[in-house]
């Protein structure tokens, strides 16, 4: 069955408008190419896109190499916020990108809620 | 010991990932992905971070080698790697005309960043409809072969023939630095 690029989008806008403090969310290949996202108007879809994967990938590569095992979740934390790279299987990569002020249990709750829903289109 | 950081560039399929492999003495750190866009015609994975390999140069040297990315969505790589970069090699591959444009644009991204010495390495010259290297020269704007960087032919997959390039580029490093001091 062929993915759904307006059932994952409407997934990620759920997902944005939804949980306080989220302030964009995108779905991209492992390659680097964009498959459904909801950001804020100033980002590039595909530059976003080529950078998640080209940070999944390095996470990855320390996992391994640096004996960490698998990688299920990468953080970056600035002073204004955050942005999470989830792996979603084999053929994805969720990105989130949250306030400051985020909650983060929530934020994970979140994660996992959201990455269940994006598994099941993208299966 | 002394480090030099060498980027190895060029359009998607030129062989930079092959490239490092070829030299690295220690097992390359590589990100390659599944290919889903227009690399996939030409291979299944490429690099979507950077390649990384080292290589003992002299008893007092070590090269360290970044690959980059090819397609320009990742051009925040080039840019990142070009940074620290003490020379860099555009590999272009000499059967896909099309891509020179490409080539073209990745040599000026890099030099607008930085004005490190380059050597241009010529892959795929054995594939029937290579091009030769002076029409590749003009393609890539060196209409004069007087003022151009050192244009190298390397087989990526041979040893030799890579570490041939990357002496090359080496040279070209060090006497660009003897005529500016």
């Amino acid at each position: 069955m062929a993915i759904s690029t307006e059932k994952l989008t409407h997934i990620l806008q759920s997902f944005v408008t939804s949980t306080t403090d989220i302030q964009g969310a995108a779905v991209v290949t492992p390659d680097g190419l964009p498959l459904a996202a909801s950001l804020p108007g100033s980002m590039d879809e595909e530059r976003v896109s080529a950078m998640s994967a080209a940070m999944l990938s390095l996470g990855d590569r320390i996992g391994s190499e640096l004996a960490r095992g698998g990688i299920d979740r990468i953080y970056v934390e600035g002073d204004k916020g955050y942005g999470i790279l989830t792996s979603c299987g084999e053929d994805a990569v969720f990105l989130v990108l949250a306030d400051k002020a985020a909650k983060q249990g929530l934020l994970l709750l979140e994660i996992k809620r959201t990455l269940s829903e994006l598994k099941a289109v993208l299966m | 010991m002394e480090i030099m950081r060498l980027v190895v560039t060029g359009p998607v399929g030129a062989g930079k990932s092959t490239f490092i492999r070829s030299v690295s003495e220690i097992e390359v750190v590589d990100t390659d992905r599944r290919a889903t866009d227009e690399a996939l015609l030409i291979k299944k994975r490429t690099t979507v971070a950077f390649d990384f390999g080292r290589l003992q140069f002299g008893p007092d040297m070590a090269l360290h080698l970044y690959g980059t990315p090819g397609q320009s969505r990742f051009d925040f790589m080039w840019d990142i790697l070009i940074q620290k970069a003490h020379a860099y090699i555009l590999l272009v591959a000499a059967h896909r005309p099309h891509e020179f444009r490409e080539a073209r644009r990745i040599m000026m991204f890099m030099q607008q960043r930085s004005p490190v010495p380059m050597i241009i390495g010529l892959t795929h010259t054995d594939c029937p409809n290579a091009w030769d290297a002076a029409n590749i020269a003009l393609a890539l704007g060196y209409p004069n072969p007087n003022r151009r960087p050192p244009l190298v032919t390397v087989n990526a997959n041979e040893t030799a023939s890579v570490a041939q390039a990357v002496i090359a580029l080496v040279q070209h490093t060090w006497s660009g630095s003897l005529a500016t001091t």
